[in-house]
């Protein structure tokens, strides 16, 4: 660790002031990252809590890496492939960024650099991977201002940009999970044999076992599959749990989310079985098998509940949760997509600060009264 | 209001319950301006020998509130402050009431309240919400006597009260002297000790005298949040808030004549070996308080607690300030460890659940300076908004005067904030909100008494036409 630290000493004057200043934020990212940078408080309060921005991103980070080996289980090393596009587009993009504005380099691409792959049909090309990227952090949050001051989810607005220009790419990348061991550790991608996903399938009445939507596989009647991250349940709601636990999402969002969403689609199936139910099962059933399916779980607890394009009251949490829910099924059910989700998400998100103008005005009128 | 929020901050270095007497030093450098006092009107000559308990210098704009001379000596002045030499304990001059030394005065409420506030007693009392010096003549809305201090570190009012419970109980009866039949509230934190239920026991025979019991969390004990927990509403009229050694200065006042010189001072913080309370006075110097406890090379000294306190500079201000009442020594220095973001915490407490500290029994930190993370944009975490005691929600605050909305800013009711430093305390983008809201705070004082002058110049010109 002296080595290391002495070596950063050494090399930090070529940055500062040398050659090779015009790429200053990569190196301080890079001795941020490896060594907690020394700075200390000048004001008040004089001591400061360990909690610091790298922490709260890493926990996010944790929470995926089961998730991302599975990924890599049931599709191969290609996944990583993708990860690592992402990262050198979006992170170039972001140090340009970072030059021009003169500021440090922000964590926040760290996570949407593994989440925006874990949403994406397994077999979508390289090239494809990094278009979108690159149309997410620059519209989705560049020209926002950078982290903590964009509007929408840049993975979601990746991805949405994908799904609509070019919709064929993400349409036909499906694969089906690879089985057996040692399944895809071995192989670099599983071949894209376009089959349905259990939500596609669904729509012409074939709907995937249990087992198949909580853990991925592609047993039974065979209908398993999706994007990456999404086919093992699993595995995304331990994830939730542990960020729940260690409080980085927050509970009302998912709560009210993945609530509203399961009385709608439960009372739809209750009160007309022929449109929205399923022949032979109960409307508990066809909610836990909708909520199992496709990328409600994943967007649930790692997409809505990112802080800044959440509401940040916690009235306007309930509210958004809501709006995401019925919206899911709204567009599961009565749209031509598929999947509803993302742009559930990306609506909860447009409407998230009117929904904190709602709860700040209510906040202050039980203020009013006091002081 | 319902409690919520706050946080104790787990910093190693609580000062014990024992007063150490210091031996008196070789000089006294009196500062003559404090965090609310500007001492601006010097009353003695350089060279001049004053008796101790003198008024050597006046503060013209807050009802002339003085500062007294601890120690006989000489005086010297310099610009920032007067220094006391050839020290020497004598007793104190008698009171004689230099502003109101008329015997149609004597004894009158008038007179009570001139000599407090010439006896050095007053400046421990502050208004409840704006933490300024209420008016000696007014009679307040209600009066809050705070038992307890629960920031790290402030002069614990357990080690002041433990041994002259007599003379506490005696100054709130002068105090409720004073009032006409407004209510004194009396805060006592919320344990089973034995001098809680003796002060509990013996205040019970006062009709005026109301306990209320304060959970042990910080800042719990700021006087604002006990008003605001009490009904009270900054409108109706001043509240006084004052502490044990305000209740103890009272009583010396009014009962013996005799001025409040000696300071009951606490240090503590990870910088020191032996954190305890020390008895030493206005001007003692600070290098010589914190070497008696034993304090490490290379620290940072705080007037104050550790989160609200002010950095010390030795060059400004070698003497302690008439309003300090602790000092907090914290290590001056921020390691830098290998992928410290990514360890898991065993040893490092935190305001969020992510360390697995969280499974260990509670144990205190030996915090450094160090800010432990970057600067960064909000991420909305809503941390702060859960340690907050006063309920605003202080990263939408900071949006909005991060777009210099200060009006917005004031609508969100930026006033209740009672400047605790929870938020920047536990911010995770280590964003300096604290800093940041004083300074808008300020701003909008500014721009209201601008308002008011301008209003006051149109009205008179109104009057002339």
């Amino acid at each position: 660790m002296k080595l290391l630290l002495g070596l950063m000493d050494r090399i930090r004057p070529t940055f500062q002031h040398g050659g090779l200043k015009a790429i200053r934020p990569a190196f301080d990212a890079i001795d941020a990252f490896l060594f907690y940078v020394d700075h200390r408080t000048d004001r008040a309060p004089h001591v400061r809590d360990p909690n610091n921005i790298k922490r709260y991103m890493s926990a996010v980070i944790v929470a995926l890496m089961p998730i991302i080996a599975a990924a890599i289980y049931f599709f191969g090393w290609r996944l990583v492939g993708m990860i690592a596009v992402t990262y050198v587009t979006g992170l170039l993009i972001e140090l340009g960024f970072a030059i021009a504005r003169k500021e440090e380099i922000n964590e926040g691409f760290f996570v949407t650099g593994l989440l925006y792959p874990l949403i994406l049909p397994p077999g979508l090309p390289f090239w494809m991977t990094a278009v979108g990227i690159a149309f997410g952090v620059i519209v989705g949050k560049e020209l926002f201002g950078g982290t903590g001051r964009n509007v929408l989810n840049p993975a979601l607005v990746a991805r949405c940009f994908l799904l609509i220009g070019h919709a064929p790419y993400m349409s036909t990348g499906w694969s089906a999970p690879a089985g057996g061991w040692p399944g895809g550790f071995g192989k670099w991608s599983v071949d894209a044999v376009s089959s349905a996903t259990p939500l596609g399938a669904a729509k012409s009445g074939l709907y995937a076992d249990w087992g198949n939507l909580l853990f991925g596989t592609a047993s039974g009647n065979g209908v398993s599959g999706g994007s990456s991250g999404e086919v093992c349940s699993v595995l995304i709601i331990l994830g939730g749990l542990f960020l729940l636990l260690t409080g980085v999402i927050n509970w009302r969002t998912i709560v009210s989310l993945l609530g509203s969403f399961s009385i709608v689609v439960g009372v739809a199936a209750w009160a007309s079985p022929g449109a929205f139910g399923r022949p032979g099962r109960t409307p508990v059933e066809m909610v836990a098998w909708q909520l199992l399916a496709g990328g409600l779980l994943f967007g649930a607890v790692f997409m809505a509940t990112d802080p800044v394009t959440s509401p940040v009251s916690n009235l306007g949490k309930w509210i958004y949760g809501i709006t995401i829910g019925v919206s899911t099924f709204l567009i599961r059910y009565l749209a031509g997509y598929v999947e509803g989700v993302m742009f559930a998400i990306l609506l909860g998100n447009i409407a998230a600060p009117l929904y904190d103008e709602i709860a700040t005005w209510l906040h202050l009128r039980r203020l009013q009264h006091e002081g | 209001m319902k409690l919520r929020g706050g946080y104790n901050v787990p910093l190693a270095g609580r000062p014990g319950a024992d007063v150490e007497v210091l031996p008196d030093p070789d000089a006294l450098h009196l500062p003559l301006a404090g965090r609310r006092l500007k001492f601006t009107e010097v009353r003695v000559r350089a060279g001049q020998a004053v008796r101790p308990g003198e008024i050597l210098a006046v503060d013209p704009d807050r009802y002339r509130v003085p500062l007294l001379a601890p120690r006989a000596g000489t005086v010297t002045v310099t610009g920032k402050a007067l220094i006391l030499r050839d020290l020497s304990r004598e007793q104190e001059e008698p009171y004689k009431g230099e502003e109101l030394n008329h015997a149609a005065h004597a004894g009158t409420a008038e007179a009570l309240r001139r000599k407090l506030v010439d006896l050095g007693a007053w400046q421990f009392v502050g208004d409840a919400f704006t933490g300024g010096l209420p008016d000696p003549a007014g009679v307040p809305q209600a009066v809050v006597v705070i038992t307890m201090s629960f920031e790290p570190f402030t002069a614990r009012g357990d080690v002041q009260m433990a041994k002259r419970l007599t003379s506490f109980t005696r100054g709130l009866e002068h105090i409720q002297g004073l009032l006409e039949y407004q209510p004194i509230y009396l805060a006592i934190p919320a344990v089973h000790s034995e001098l809680a239920e003796k002060v509990r026991q013996t205040v019970q025979g006062y009709a005026y005298v109301k306990v209320v019991t304060i959970p042990r969390k910080y800042p719990f004990d700021h006087p604002a949040l006990i008003a605001r927990r009490l009904g009270l509403r900054s409108g109706g009229g001043s509240i006084w808030s004052l502490g044990v050694a305000g209740v103890l200065a009272v009583d010396r006042a009014m009962t013996a004549s005799l001025p409040s010189t000696v300071r009951i001072v606490a240090v503590g913080g990870p910088g020191v070996s032996k954190p305890t309370h020390v008895k030493v006075c206005t001007g003692w110097p600070i290098r010589g308080i914190i070497d008696a406890c034993g304090a490490a090379e290379n620290v940072r000294v705080v007037m104050g607690g550790a989160l609200t306190g002010q950095a010390w500079s030795p060059e400004d201000q070698p003497g302690l300030c008439s309003e300090c009442t602790s000092l907090t020594v914290l290590r001056d220095e921020a390691p830098r460890t290998l992928l410290g973001w990514g360890r898991p915490g065993w040893s490092q407490q935190s305001f969020s659940p992510y360390y697995i500290s969280k499974l260990r029994p509670s144990f205190t930190e030996r915090l450094s300076t160090a800010l432990r993370g970057e600067r960064r944009a909000c991420v909305s975490c809503q941390l702060c908004e859960k340690a907050c005691p006063a309920g605003i929600w202080p990263h939408l605050i900071h949006k909005h005067l991060f777009q210099d909305n200060l009006e917005q800013a004031e609508a969100l009711r930026l006033d209740l904030c009672v400047e605790c430093g929870l938020c920047s305390y536990v911010c995770p983008s280590k964003i300096e909100l604290l800093d940041q809201f004083r300074a808008a705070k300020k701003a909008i004082a500014d721009m209201a008494a601008e308002e008011a002058e301008e209003m006051r110049e149109k009205a008179e010109k109104e009057a002339r036409e």
